[in-house]
């Protein structure tokens, strides 16, 4: 027989009350806060992973933040590269009309100055603001002009810096491109080399840009085209001035056909004097405004009596090149900008995705599933009636109440 | 004859009497803790022998004895100690876990707001107001750090203080005890043996006491009296005399409390270890499993975020074209010596990513110096004095220097503790954030081949080469045959006619670039200084991209990783403490009713036994009433 004392009766009742008092509170904070995890102590293993993925969330959040910058940092690029095109196709048209014969010199005069005003607009361009006022198009140096106008035409005073931007956890995207990338790296002639017609020229002879047949010959050297005129019949020589060894002599030559050696060809139409000599060279850098002011010299030159018609055309005809060079520069510029938009576009709902996955985890982690800890309050209010119902009739029992 | 009957109707009387009293004793004392139930033992008095044989003398009361068993009082005592030392250390580290159980008030949302501000200039990079952000973001961060390591030293002073009043109370009970002592020993004495229940009780009642406070293990004596142990039998009471306890500074630690003891006015540390159990033996065991570690992880995070943050930021380009300079100052390892020691050692946190959250032991034995972990006791030794040119490290803490070290010689190294108190904001100037890498590179513009350079990193670690900013210049010889001329000041500059690879390194003057693509003959590539490079954003993008790197713990943990670390180990310790006292507390429930189902008073019983004692007093009544009967008619015999 187990012999119980009256304490021990007293202290296993309340003892009990208490007990379930306090998984009754527990409940209810749980369900007035929401969370489940009330202390670290609650569940370790889920409060550690709900910070892992806050983190995550508030990363994912960032990145999205970046993206949004990355977004209109380059919308801002496209837009002002947009301008550039509009322009840089104006001037074609007027640079097409200036090779107009029928032009006097004045209105030729005229055209010039369109072409400066042209100019001015493009280095207007080319030095825009962002909207906290650093230079678009200076690399690292936001705060540095990048297009200086000089007596030697304009000067890139800015790097070939990019600037980046963490648009995801892994992927970096550029969000900047440098002046010297857009106006200055573009290659002159087709690419390969350039031709043109000296100076000094008297026939009539007009080159064009000429293509590369067998990339393999080609030798990066300098040559001389040198015309001949004997007797009626137009002959032309090839020399490698880099090494001064002369190719071949005595072509025969006629309007149009094509002139090719070392794995390059081109041909010159019209009629060389004799003399006449025509360069190729390797392409290098030309920058769009150095194409703008050769162009403007050719055009504001060819007035009076210097003016020579075949210059005009082979200048017009080398500007033109260069001005679809730069076109094509600044079209694949903005190319890979929209494909930088797209991939940040996908990357938006990507991201999108992810944040709602990380709240669902965060929410499985920490929060209280209301269904269950009401199911459980109301349990546990059943538990401490009862508990409270029977220790009162328990001691209320008592022999004395007998005597 | 009639006078027999009237003094067994006495004795009879006096009998239930004292049962009353006992029982009544026992009413009334039924709240009293510590009481034990006494019992009146009645035994049958000598009987006189006459011719007829023995008749009874009637009865008596023996001794007052009390329901007492010292084998379960010892077993509470046990049960009792464990669990005030597991519920001690719960209270306390229930504190932490309620420091760290808001997710938005931890370390972790400022860790993250802190890396916002970092991208917040990435994004912005010249911006002073994004710039700004950040510093502000980097304070907040700092002053987190600060208040939750405030927060864990107000509990450590905490502990101080309870440490104190326990050993005061301790120091009350046994004067108590050895008071109690003396006095059963002259009551006993003055009672020819009887014992002196109640005070016996009092005396059990003040063990039990001492016993939530600390282990101690009472031993009864021949006399009667109990001898108090505590500790490694260490002896509080010994008959009337008692042991004084006092606190005093850890003698590895001057912030904390230890416990010793006063002989002949020295004072004795009385070792931690050997004093578990009891209230007392639950703060020491929170302090140094849970409060140190603790407090050491999250110092950690605050060393390795400040060094590795340096680190990157050193290999930076400010606003003003200047190298970076530390951007927190990076808290210092605290070395503590042995009271006895003199000599000193100059100790270094040499790498930041190799941090445990221990701390470390360094002696000297005459022949080898030993550095141990103390979370796990592992040592190593040399026998070479450590200086610069040899440090001695374990775990990225290097001993750099001793001075005058000699035998018996010891030191506590503390590498993280301070970590999250010292940690501080370094740079208060916008513009000395370093955003912009130092150099720049550049392919000319005259150049005919495709080929391209990269942007450049500059090399690990910091500080960085002296001529990182010197212009080099790489010229592709002309004609172009795959080699390629380095010009300008630097180690091993200029180079001649080295061997172009494209795509491959090309580290000189502590940065690193590639060249890649066809480069023709005469093509030309700079390595320039990033002058009033205000827009370059790519050293605070490295900054941002430290914050998923694992950086810490040996390159296992990231910042915030290292965190949820700390909130995991607090989590799950509280936990299993929660369970274990609770079982404790349920064991010492049984134990304690176990006891009590001996010793402890039940009311019903006491009713039954007041009602039993009382007819026993009505009937020996009823006796001394027949004996004046009887003597009445022997009187009316001679009317």
């Amino acid at each position: 027989m187990i012999r119980l004392s009256t304490n021990t009766i007293y202290e296993r009742g309340i003892g009990s009350i208490q007990n379930q008092q306090a998984d009754m509170v527990k409940l209810q904070q749980q369900l007035s806060t929401g969370r489940r995890i009330l202390t670290p102590a609650d569940d370790p293993v889920a409060s550690a992973r709900a910070l892992d993925v806050m983190q995550a969330d508030s990363l994912n959040t960032q990145f999205s933040e970046n993206r949004q910058n990355a977004k209109s940092a380059l919308e801002m690029t496209e837009g002002t590269l947009q301008g550039v095109t509009t322009l840089i196709q104006n001037i074609r048209t007027t640079a097409l009309q200036a090779g107009n014969t029928a032009l006097t010199g004045k209105d030729r005069q005229g055209l010039a100055n369109v072409l400066r005003s042209n100019l001015d607009a493009l280095v207007g361009l080319a030095n825009s603001t962002d909207s906290t006022g650093e230079y678009l198009f200076s690399g690292y140096q936001g705060k540095t002009r990048p297009f200086a106008q000089t007596s030697t035409g304009v000067q890139y005073l800015g790097d070939q810096g990019q600037r980046m931007s963490q648009v995801s956890a892994v992927r970096q995207v550029p969000v900047s491109d440098s002046g010297g990338n857009i106006f200055e790296q573009i290659r002159n002639g087709n690419g390969t080399f350039v031709t043109a017609a000296a100076t000094a020229n008297t026939g009539s002879g007009i080159v064009d840009a000429g293509t590369v047949v067998t990339p393999a010959s080609l030798t990066g050297h300098n040559y001389d085209i040198t015309f001949t005129v004997t007797a009626g019949v137009t002959t032309y020589s090839v020399t490698d001035t880099t090494l001064s060894t002369t190719l071949t002599t005595g072509n025969p030559y006629t309007s149009g056909s094509q002139i090719s050696f070392d794995g390059l060809q081109f041909n010159i139409q019209g009629k060389p004097a004799s003399g006449d000599v025509f360069t190729v060279l390797p392409s290098t850098h030309q920058s769009v405004f150095t194409t703008l002011n050769d162009l403007i010299n050719i055009v504001a030159g060819a007035t009076g009596s210097s003016f020579n018609s075949t210059q005009l055309a082979n200048g017009i005809n080398t500007a033109l090149l260069n001005l679809d060079n730069g076109l094509d520069n600044i079209l694949g510029v903005r190319a890979a900008i929209g494909s930088h938009l797209q991939e940040i576009d996908s990357l938006q709902s990507l991201g999108d995705d992810l944040g709602v996955q990380y709240k669902q985890n965060l929410s499985q982690l920490q929060d209280v599933d209301y269904a269950q800890a009401i199911s459980d309050f109301t349990r546990q209010q059943t538990y401490l009636q009862a508990a409270q119902d029977t220790f009162v009739k328990t001691t209320k029992l008592s022999l004395f109440s007998l005597l | 004859m009639g006078n027999s009957i009237l003094g067994i109707g006495v004795t009879g009387l006096n009998a239930a009497q004292a049962g009353l009293l006992t029982t009544g004793h026992n009413i009334s004392n039924a709240n009293t803790a510590g009481f034990s139930r006494q019992q009146a033992i009645q035994s049958n008095s000598i009987p006189q022998l006459t011719g007829s044989g023995f008749l009874g003398q009637g009865s008596q009361i023996a001794t007052v004895r009390r329901v007492y068993s010292e084998f379960l009082s010892n077993q509470v005592l046990q049960a009792q100690t464990q669990s005030s030392q597991l519920d001690s250390y719960y209270a306390q580290i229930r504190q932490i876990d309620n420091l760290l159980a808001d997710p938005e008030s931890g370390l972790s949302p400022a860790l993250q707001g802190f890396f916002r501000g970092v991208q917040s200039v990435a994004a912005n990079p010249g911006s002073v107001p994004s710039r700004q952000a950040m510093l502000s973001s980097a304070e907040s961060l700092v002053s987190r750090f600060q208040s939750i390591n405030q927060r864990f030293t107000e509990v450590r002073d905490g502990v101080n203080g309870q440490i104190a009043s326990t050993v005061t109370e301790i120091n009350a009970l046994a004067k108590q005890i050895a008071d109690l002592n003396h006095d059963i020993s002259v009551v006993e004495g003055a009672a020819a043996g009887q014992p002196a229940n109640d005070l016996l009780d009092q005396r059990d009642a003040l063990v039990t006491q001492l016993g939530k406070l600390a282990n101690a293990s009472a031993v009864r004596q021949s006399d009667g009296s109990y001898n108090v142990f505590i500790g490694n039998g260490q002896a509080l009471v010994v008959g009337t005399q008692t042991l004084t306890l006092t606190t005093m500074p850890s003698p590895n630690d001057a912030s904390q409390l230890s416990v010793g003891y006063v002989i002949g006015g020295n004072k004795v540390m009385i070792p931690e270890s050997t004093l578990q159990g009891g209230s007392l033996g639950g703060y020491f065991a929170f302090r140094s499993e849970t409060l140190d570690s603790a407090q050491n992880a999250l110092g950690r995070v605050a060393i390795s975020l400040a060094q590795t943050f340096n680190d990157q930021h050193q290999l930076g380009q400010d606003l003003n074209g200047a190298i970076g300079g530390a951007f927190f100052s990076a808290p210092t390892l605290g070395v503590l010596q042995d009271t006895s020691t003199t000599s000193t050692i100059t100790a270094v946190i040499s790498n930041a990513g190799n941090l445990t959250t221990s701390d470390y032991r360094f002696g000297f034995d005459g022949t080898n110096y030993r550095l141990t972990r103390l979370s796990d006791n592992v040592s190593i030794t040399t026998t070479t004095p450590p200086s610069g040119a040899a440090p001695f490290t374990m775990d990225g803490v290097s001993i750099t220097g001793v001075t005058g070290v000699a035998s018996g010689d010891g030191f506590v190294i503390q590498p993280t503790r301070g970590g999250a108190r010292d940690i501080a904001v370094a740079v208060h100037d916008t513009a000395k954030i370093a955003a912009a890498a130092p150099v720049r590179t550049s392919a000319l513009l005259t150049n005919t081949g495709a080929g391209t350079i990269s942007a450049g990193t500059v090399n690990t670690p910091s500080p960085v080469n002296s001529n990182l900013q010197q212009p080099v210049t790489i010229t592709f010889h002309t004609p172009y045959d795959g080699q390629f001329d380095v010009t300008g000041t630097g180690t091993g500059l200029p180079a001649s006619n080295q061997t172009y690879t494209a795509g491959a390194d090309i580290s000189l003057n502590g940065w690193t670039m590639q060249i890649s693509g066809a480069p023709a003959g005469g093509d030309v590539f700079t390595v320039t200084p990033n002058i009033s490079g205000k827009s370059d954003n790519r050293n605070a993008l490295l900054l941002a991209g430290l914050q998923t790197k694992d950086l810490i713990a040996g390159g296992t943990a990231s910042y915030q990783s290292a965190y949820g670390q700390l909130v995991s180990q607090i989590g799950n310790k509280t936990r299993e403490l929660e369970v274990a006292s609770s079982a404790q507390e349920n064991l010492v429930t049984q134990t304690r009713q176990t006891q009590q189902s001996l010793s402890g008073v039940n009311l019903d019983e006491e009713a039954a036994n007041l009602m039993r004692y009382q007819q026993a007093y009505q009937a020996s009544a009823k006796v001394i009433q027949t004996a004046s009967l009887l003597f009445q008619s022997i009187l009316d015999i001679g009317k």
